[in-house]
């Protein structure tokens, strides 16, 4: 079995993007590179052991609501047991918080393996995490010390609570009420939906981080603040007190990841839930994107992580599928010959290079973004401020790329093996199933794109897509002088400028108050943008890749050449549909259709 | 309690086998080294045993400075300390040696390895080992319990189980089910590399033996599928093909 290939992570870690580089910051004293190497090996085991064997099973077993209760696969137990004693969880955190001060690059390269042995267990541990960060980052003293250990230790479960039935992805419109009470206290009322890892049998408490608003705040997201809901109350000792009325009201039914829960809440309609204000009053939506922006990343992340389980299963099929023969020169088959395998079909080579080339550029975006994280906490001053707009405007690409081209790649991965893909039998159809969810969590691709286009790209009067064309442009440079990869440099620079070009055509608009056209069509400008992207993290493989042995060296080339032969010669299309003006969504009524 | 585990740093069960140099060295080329997975399950008793009564852990390794990695695995999943004796482990007595050497005088009560390695699967340094200190030997240990100073294992033996107790020190080649494998945790990562790893130099008599060629097993032959009607064509070819009645 085989779901992520080892060599190629260690690969990116090291040689793309210089994790040596990072263990030297102070912050990273605690760990060399053997002990990355050892942590690696250990995530492996534990997927291999504890995560591989049951991906299938928590799809054909799923989860499901009884009794006001939500029961997942019997498997979770140990498995966040495991996850706990193995530090996992809030690992990436300060050691003063209870973590262990890993970088960031290192914490997704681990969820990333995880992730490809099985999707449906990391949105619980990754929550959590999450939850118990922004608990760290925003809350006071009393509700780190009350909560914060027994969630990395995986005893409680954490979640964060934004959508309602009512107001969908529009955050100005949510209407969970937080009523100040005289203990200095909320009394929090209202309906989530979409809520995932809220509920099972394997943690004795879940802690809910909720968007409400407080009486009389301001209307849309400027009068939305964070609570800290507690399923039950905690004791000053730390023990379990009563229930704290948070009811789940029934888990969803869903095409994927089925073993991995999400679930409609009621708070405050049995009776009192309490909540704890995390931070100020009213500026609840800034925390939460904290979380928001971690969660987008671990998105793109889990996609790479589904697609690369999806390409290694078509690539096994399709090196043991005899099917067919070769062509002699005079163009005929001889029926005499045995078959030849699958693999041999150029086009089911195309269709594994495609999911080669989306996977591995995929997970070199996901980890360099996780590199300006980290870059960002070890720096200071201009420099800090730099690797933030880098991370703030990778983001939605990270999040969008993986899922958007993820979803093709599975796809892909599905046809490899013909009729059979469709087959409940084999697993391809259930990644399919799993990895659709991932253009929708956390933002959909519309609303990523509305992101990058209409605030990104724009912040700061352009400084982070300055300097994200800087980091381009030294790529390029380095890569000019390596005549293997001189012409994909040239390519590069090429949809760098198309871009350029795009936003030239594109501003006037905007300028104009019409950002109605504006923004018409960002999802076209996102499917530019990030192709460009990925192809300077296969430019920047290249590179690196040159130091490696000749016969890895050349399967990441081939598959660079793939990429910009097949994938960057769309961009001009792209262009010029972004560039044409005729209007055809906006002009096309309601009635039309 | 003191225990000496002796590991072997061997290639992961998966890897693709290969030689070079005329096929007299193993091609390390692209392939992952573990600990001796028999040795894995010995190191995880031995954990159980110290999380139970106290003590501590050396582990032992005879290998070159290329066996580190692993060594230091054995140190993050619960070992104190580590000893590397700084030679190629070239036949099972040379090894066997090796091992006595530094459990002498080193005061273990319990000395656990694997049952065999997974490389040359010879089998023999514990024997070796009991038979160099002076002290039992027992092999292959399914359960291991420490009951004061005796100890009640039980072993596979042909067609069933055996019950024994033996007073305490021997020696056990392990497996599976005396524990289950453990995945380190990362504090056990990060303090395993400021635990102490001691490297020694051989002693006594170079090998005396030396490998003058390995040659795989050869390759499977094609699965031919016979009409489950048509059983004189399976007779034909077990009798003719197969030769094997």
């Amino acid at each position: 079995m085989k779901y992520y290939d080892p060599q190629t992570l260690a690969f990116l870690l090291n040689d793309v993007h210089k994790l040596e580089d990072l263990l030297k910051k102070e912050r990273f004293a605690g760990f060399d590179k053997q002990s990355i190497d050892l942590l690696l090996d250990a995530v492996k085991d534990f997927s291999d052991s504890s995560l591989y064997p049951f991906v299938k099973e928590m799809d054909e077993k799923p989860c499901f609501f009884k009794d006001g209760k939500v029961i997942v696969h019997d498997q979770f137990g140990p498995i966040f047991q495991k996850a706990g004693e193995m530090e996992l969880i809030g690992a990436f955190m300060d050691e003063k918080d209870g973590g262990m001060q890993l970088p960031l690059l290192v914490f997704n390269a681990l969820y990333f393996i995880m992730e490809a042995a099985n999707n449906h267990v990391t949105g619980y541990l990754g929550l959590t995490a999450g939850a118990a960060n922004l608990i760290v980052n925003f809350g006071t003293e009393e509700l780190k010390k009350k909560y914060v250990s027994k969630m990395l230790e995986m005893k409680w479960g954490g979640t964060m609570c934004l959508t309602e039935p009512q107001a969908g992805s529009s955050l100005s419109d949510i209407t969970s009420s937080a009523k100040p009470t005289d203990d200095g206290t909320y009394s929090i009322k209202g309906q989530k939906i979409f809520i995932s890892a809220s509920d099972h049998q394997f943690s004795d408490n879940f802690i809910h981080l909720v968007l409400a608003r407080v009486d009389g705040a301001p209307a849309g997201t400027k009068g939305v603040s964070l609570f800290l809901v507690p399923q039950y109350r905690v004791n000053a000792d730390g023990s379990l007190g009563d229930y704290n009325h948070v009811d789940v009201v029934g888990e969803f039914e869903k095409l994927g990841q089925r073993g991995y829960c999400t679930n409609h809440m009621a708070f405050g309609d049995s009776g009192e839930s309490i909540g704890y204000l995390v931070g100020e009053e009213n500026k609840g939506l800034t925390y939460m994107f904290q979380m928001m922006n971690e969660a987008r990343i671990a998105s793109g992340r889990m996609g790479t992580g589904i697609a690369s389980a999806a390409y290694y299963a078509s690539l096994q099929y399709a090196k043991e599928r005899p099917q067919g023969r070769k062509r002699q020169s005079s163009g005929k088959k001889d029926p005499s010959e045995e078959q030849t395998l699958i693999i041999n079909h150029p086009d089911v080579k195309r269709m594994l290079l495609h999911q080669k080339a989306i996977v591995e550029g995929s997970l070199s975006l996901v980890l360099e973004c996780a590199r300006y994280v980290d870059m960002q906490m070890v720096s200071e001053g201009e420099e800090k401020n730099n690797y933030h707009l880098l991370t703030e405007i990778l983001t939605p690409i990270a999040k969008t790329y993986p899922s958007e081209a993820g979803k093709e790649a599975v796809d892909l991965g599905l046809q490899v093996l013909g009729g059979y893909g469709y087959m409940m039998d084999f697993i391809l159809q259930q990644y399919l199933r799993d990895i659709r969810i991932i253009s929708i969590y956390e933002g959909t691709t519309g609303i990523q794109s509305l992101d990058l286009l209409g605030r990104k790209v724009t912040m700061m009067e352009g400084a982070a897509l300055k300097l994200l064309a800087g980091e381009i442009e030294s790529t390029i440079k380095m890569a000019m002088s390596k005549n293997e990869l001189k012409s994909h440099a040239m390519s590069l620079g090429e949809g760098a400028k198309l871009i350029e070009t795009c936003l030239a055509h594109l501003m006037p608009h905007a300028m104009k108050g019409n950002h109605e056209r504006y923004l018409a069509d960002a999802t076209i400008f996102m499917d530019l943008f990030s192709t460009v992207v990925i192809g300077w993290q296969w430019l920047k493989i290249g590179i690196a890749s040159l130091d490696q042995d000749a016969a890895f060296k050349q399967s990441k080339l081939h598959t660079m050449d793939y990429f910009y032969k097949y994938e960057m010669s769309r961009c001009k299309g792209l262009q010029k549909t972004i560039c044409d003006d005729s209007e055809i969504t906006i002009k096309m009524e309601a009635e039309m259709f | 309690m003191k225990i000496l585990v002796c590991i072997t740093h061997v290639p992961d069960t998966t890897s693709r086998i290969a030689f070079t140099d005329g096929d007299t060295k193993f091609d390390k080329n692209g392939v992952q080294f573990i600990i001796g997975p028999y040795d894995d399950y010995a190191l995880a008793r031995a954990v159980e045993l110290k999380e139970q009564s106290g003590g501590s852990i050396t582990v032992l390794n005879v290998g070159e400075a290329e066996t580190e990695p692993t060594i230091r695995k054995a140190l993050a999943i619960g070992a104190d300390d580590a000893i590397r004796i700084n030679a190629f482990p070239e036949d099972a007595l040379f090894v066997a040696k090796q091992i006595a050497a530094v459990a002498k005088d080193g005061g273990f009560d319990l000395i656990l390895m694997g049952r065999e390695s997974i490389d040359f699967n010879g089998g023999q340094v514990h024997g070796m080992v009991g038979e160099l200190l002076g002290i039992p030997s027992v092999s292959p240990v399914m359960t291991l319990d420490i009951d004061g100073d005796t100890a009640k294992i039980s072993r596979e033996i042909e067609g069933g189980k055996e019950y024994m107790e033996l007073p305490l020190p021997f020696v056990a080649g392990c497996q599976e089910p005396i524990a289950e494998w453990k995945i380190p945790n990362m504090r056990g990562i990060m303090s395993a590399r400021t635990k102490p790893l001691e490297v020694k130099d051989p002693t006594g008599d170079a090998p005396k033996t030396k490998v003058s060629k390995f040659e795989l097993p050869p390759a499977k032959g094609d699965v031919k599928l016979v009409d489950p009607d048509n059983m004189d064509e399976l007779v034909n070819l077990l009798k003719n093909e197969a030769k094997v009645i």
